[in-house]
């Protein structure tokens, strides 16, 4: 039985061969986008999960002393280092304690300088104490986790690491010196081990663990606190709650000692409850889906599953739908077999077993699919998926069999259920077109479909609009010809790099694309307080962002005080004090400094568009001569960059022989802006395109189920006289209606949610008009089109044919 | 093997009754060849689906072998399809994803007989039959008359105790029409199969021993033919 229905089945397949592959492709693109982010999520949930022996590792977390926005309990990872060396006094549990350095976001790396080689920047080396690895059990290729990190001064590398900077993995006594900013005098460091990297992704991620020292003490003035965060393992089967109430009361002790002999009492100082001290282990395993202080990623990326499994639903609906409409044709055989003597059961299992086979293909695709597209998928997201490369392999085998026996299940239930319930006497009869029972549903969900893929057009176009606003709005200043050097400003360097030829202003600010920080001043003007934003530049740094003067003038040498008491302001500044500010006063620090008004520049863009130009009031620097900004501007007046660059760094390498230059060009700091924005935008054309195919394939089934309905009235249309185009006209109506119909739904959803992305950004267009006129037109054409392709071969068909067999 | 008693079918239409059987009275006997017949709309096909239980009757007594068929579940009545009843209809109905072969292994299937038995059992019936040859052939690659013949084997090889058979021959010409009507009779005079069958001729009548005429809705002749 089961052998002859396969048959059937596959016949069927190749019988019907366009329907097959509408069918199983439809399935295919669905399953491919609900794949990928289901790989994304395995690759989130398998964090830390490398070595069963991290169970037992937990991270130490305090409650977060600070202010927070949202008002609510927040706790952080950093510590005071104290409290490692506390909890392994005080808690038998805890078998080994270690600490780590944190990593800052906004570094680039430390410079890593191997005898006489140019230095490289690595990112994630991080300092730790000795007993780094007897926490987190990594697997030593060269040396052994007793002795890595025995003494100061070692690091122990990372396997690609190692090979990236000797080329081989007998690496161990090996000296490598880490710098972790230009003027740092830097540690050398032997190395004594190479960890290979784990199978599933870690959150104490590092490319290299050092032991400098800086970890092993703390400071022994009680005042300053060291902070890093801290790793303990605890021994087997501990039960976690009793052991988080001691640490707790271990640290509120600690901390109540920390108020001896303080004019405020511990009780005094912690009147706020949610602020009080509070200290617990988390577990390491948990610690990726619960960030401290930040949104998890399954919140982030919470949209964008839904929009694959919507795309999936979309997909199977169609399947769905398709099968329904298809099912026409068995009819006959449904009926035969019920008076066969087959039971209700067999013919549903029989279905089924269809929907099964069409899945399994479906299935087969789109794992083709994933495995050519995930590379670009990776490199694009910047992630790292994998799928037969995968830790977890075997779970992910197992979702997909239960990913197959769902769609299976939902995909085939209905059609199955709607062929085996065909009543025999009237199928054998001939008039088996009780379909009408269901067209309200199908109408539905082609409606439904519609109103996805117009609302996705539409907002493809507002999007594609304010992208082209932004490309071309007017910065406010020239961002060609100038790169930003991630350095302070040193003036003895500055000057070094002035006297090249080609290099027009060297100059530094704190607000600029790429790394601004805005500190708010208020002033006094005029006897009123007016919130303003207040930067310190040198003399060179507006010239050398090619700021535009709108009245007045910039900083000139030329005159003396510039560089005492002049200011310049933008015009959102200028704006807010009043007409004709040119030369007048205002007072800072309460009438300490009075500073005159020299010019006013237009507003110029130094964070993204998301952000409006803050109202700003630049002054000139009073430390001068070097600054810490950790921006460099130079502005050249040539085009001839490439050999500029090459003599800025030669001066570089002369000047800080141990630390690399880092630099961008603004206008790749502006790229990089957009970028978040353009990733954003080509998701959403990736998922329009899907769902306006799928709609298509919908369309196409309800037409084809139509127009097979409707055979017998065309034949007798036509032998009355009805032209093949009066008969087309005929059977798009009905689908005009339906994509009219959800034209006019989705425009105030595309409206809606349109508007709310444009609020993002502080400078936009008007909501435009056009995608939404465009959208409609374009979804009423290709719908036109889709129903007429089956339209017109129900049209021109022979009608002889149609009324013959009754 | 059947006793009808009173039966009745309408429709009510706006509280309307249309009646399509009235007052059907009748038995049929194991062994008779029974045919049916009457102007068109009389309710001749009506009342060979209520005896083939693919139609219910709004009123009246059915026993069908001594079982009350009112009473019958449906796990009962795919029983009887499976063991008793071969169907034969006019547009020969056979599943046009299976080849001859498979047509007929298909209520063997139902019937879960062992698949040796199956294979000897198709071989048998495509011999008697004279279709060998055809036997990988799909149902549109056969003449009409041939498709009936695979019908009628269909319907044979469950070894059912009677056959109903509606106008069995309505879309033959009239030398394959004598054919399948001679194998009826054969299967009745040699088997003792019991053969039902709704026909409009009067030619294909006298092949059976026994003639049920219906006019709307009530049998108004029950003859026997002389042979």
């Amino acid at each position: 039985m089961f052998k002859l229905n396969l048959k059937i089945a596959l016949r069927n397949l190749f019988r019907n061969k366009v329907y097959a592959a509408i069918n199983i492709g439809g399935l295919a693109l669905g399953l491919t986008a609900f794949l990928f982010i289901l790989l994304y999520i395995n690759h989130e949930e398998s964090y830390d999960k490398w070595s069963t022996d991290l169970k037992n590792v937990y991270q130490v977390r305090e409650r977060h002393s600070f202010s927070t926005p949202d008002n609510l309990e927040h706790w952080q990872e950093s510590n005071n280092s104290r409290v490692a060396n506390l909890l392994k006094e005080r808690i038998p549990q805890i078998e080994v304690i270690t600490k780590i350095d944190k990593v800052w976001s906004f570094s680039d790396g430390t410079a890593v300088k191997i005898e006489h080689a140019d230095p490289v920047m690595i990112r994630d080396i991080r300092d730790a104490d000795h007993h780094f690895f007897h926490v987190f059990p990594y697997k030593f290729l060269r040396g052994d986790e007793q002795t890595a990190l025995e003494k100061p001064n070692s690091i122990v590398l990372k396997e690609a690491i190692a090979l990236k900077l000797f080329g081989s993995l007998n690496v161990l006594g090996k000296q490598v010196k880490t710098l972790v900013w230009q003027g740092d005098e830097g540690n050398s460091l032997i190395v004594t081990g190479v960890v290979a990297a784990p199978s599933t992704p870690e959150t104490v991620a590092f490319n290299a663990i050092t032991r400098t020292g800086n970890k092993d003490n703390d400071p022994e003035n009680p005042g300053t606190t060291n902070y890093c965060q801290i790793y303990a393992k605890i021994t087997d089967n501990s039960d976690t709650t009793k052991l988080n109430k001691l640490v707790q009361n271990v640290y509120v002790a600690f901390k109540k000692k920390t108020f001896a002999g303080k004019d405020v009492g511990f009780e005094e100082y912690y009147k706020d409850k949610s602020k009080s001290p509070g200290l617990k282990l988390v577990s390491l395993q948990t610690v990726h889906g619960n960030p401290a202080l930040t949104v998890n990623w399954l919140e982030k990326v919470k949209p964008i599953i839904a929009i694959s499994i919507f795309l999936l639903l979309i997909s199977i609906i169609n399947f769905v739908n398709l099968a329904t409409a298809q099912s026409v044709k068995r009819a006959k055989e449904v009926g035969v077999k019920k008076v066969l003597g087959s039971y209700k059961k067999q013919l549903i299992i029989q279905f089924l077993l269809e929907s099964a086979l069409q899945s399994v293909v479906a299935l087969f695709f789109s794992v083709i699919l994933i495995e050519v597209l995930l590379p670009s998928f990776n490199s694009y997201f910047n992630v790292n998926l994998s799928f037969w490369h995968n830790a977890q392999l075997f779970v992910l085998i197992i979702q997909l069999i239960g990913l197959f026996l769902l769609v299976t299940l939902l995909a085939g239930f209905y059609p199955a259920w709607i062929l085996s319930n065909y009543n025999p006497v009237s199928v054998l009869k001939g008039n088996y077109e009780n379909g009408l029972k269901g067209i309200f549903l199908r109408n539905a969900l082609v409606i439904f479909q519609f109103v996805i893929s117009v609302t996705f057009m539409i907002s493809i176009g507002v999007m594609q609009l304010q992208t082209d606003y932004i490309n071309h709005k007017d910065l406010g200043f020239d961002k060609s010809k100038v790169i930003n050097i991630k350095s302070s400003y040193d003036e003895n360097f500055a000057s070094k790099i002035r006297r090249i030829a080609g290099v027009q202003y060297v100059g530094t600010t704190t607000q600029v694309l790429g790394n601004a920080f805005n500190f708010n001043a208020p002033i006094d003007y005029e006897g009123k307080k007016i919130d303003i934003n207040s930067v310190t530049v040198t003399m060179e740094a507006l010239p050398a962002l090619g700021v535009k003067v709108v009245k007045g003038r910039i900083f000139s040498p030329q005159y003396k005080a510039d560089t005492l008491t002049s200011a310049v302001l933008n015009e959102s500044a200028a704006q807010l004090l009043g007409k004709d500010v040119i030369g007048k006063h205002f007072s800072q620090n309460s009438g300490k400094a009075i500073l005159q008004i020299v010019g006013v520049i237009k507003d110029y863009h130094n964070e993204g568009f998301d952000k409006a130009v803050l109202p700003t009031m630049y002054k000139i620097t009073k430390l001068g001569s070097s600054s810490n900004t950790n921006n460099m501007l130079v502005r050249f007046s040539s085009e001839n960059s490439e050999q500029i660059l090459e003599k800025i760094a030669r001066e570089w390498r002369l000047a800080y022989p141990n630390y690399p230059m880092q630099y961008a060009a603004l206008n790749d700091s502006f790229e990089k802006i957009l970028e978040e924005n353009k990733r954003f935008i080509n998701m959403i054309v990736l998922f329009s395109v899907v769902s306006i195919a799928l709609s298509l394939l919908g369309l196409f089934a309800l037409s084809t189920f139509m127009a097979k309905r409707r055979t017998k009235e065309i034949a007798i249309r036509k032998i009355l006289g009805a032209s093949n185009l009066q008969l087309m006209n005929m059977l798009n109506r009905s689908f005009l209606l339906l994509v009219l119909m959800a034209n006019f739904i989705s425009w105030p959803i595309a409206f809606i949610l349109t508007r709310k992305w444009l609020a993002g950004f502080a400078y936009r267009i008007d909501m435009p008009i056009w995608p939404f006129l465009i959208a409609t037109v374009l979804s009423v054409a290709i719908a036109i089109f889709t129903v007429s392709l089956q339209a017109r071969k129900a049209a021109v068909s022979n009608s002889v044919n149609s009324l013959k067999y009754e | 093997m059947i006793e009808l008693k009173n039966i009745e079918k309408y429709y009510a239409n706006k509280g309307v009754k249309s009646y399509i059987l009235r007052h059907v009275t009748t038995s049929i006997k194991q062994g008779e060849f029974v045919s049916i017949m009457g102007p068109s709309g009389a309710g001749k096909s009506t009342l060979l689906n209520i005896l083939g239980m693919l139609e219910e009757a709004t009123y009246g007594e059915y026993h069908f072998m001594g079982e009350d068929v009112t009473a019958m579940n449906e796990r009962k009545r795919i029983e009887l399809y499976r063991n008793h009843i071969g169907f034969v209809f006019q547009a020969y109905h056979l599943i046009d994803e299976m080849t001859v072969a498979e047509n007929i292994e298909a209520p063997l299937l139902y019937k879960k007989i062992p698949g040796a038995e199956r294979k000897s059992r198709i071989a048998d019936v495509l011999d008697r039959f004279n279709m060998v040859a055809k036997k990988d052939l799909f149902p549109n690659q056969l003449s009409g008359g041939q498709q009936q013949l695979v019908g009628i084997a269909r319907a044979l090889v469950a070894q059912p105790s009677i056959i109903l058979a509606d106008e069995p021959t309505g879309n033959l010409q009239s030398a394959q029409s004598e054919q399948i009507m001679d194998l009826f009779r054969k299967l009745n005079q040699e088997e003792n199969i019991t053969i039902l069958q709704v026909t409009h001729s009067e030619k294909n009548a006298q092949f059976g021993n026994r003639i049920l005429t219906i006019e709307d809705g009530v049998i108004k002749e029950d003859v026997s033919v002389s042979k």
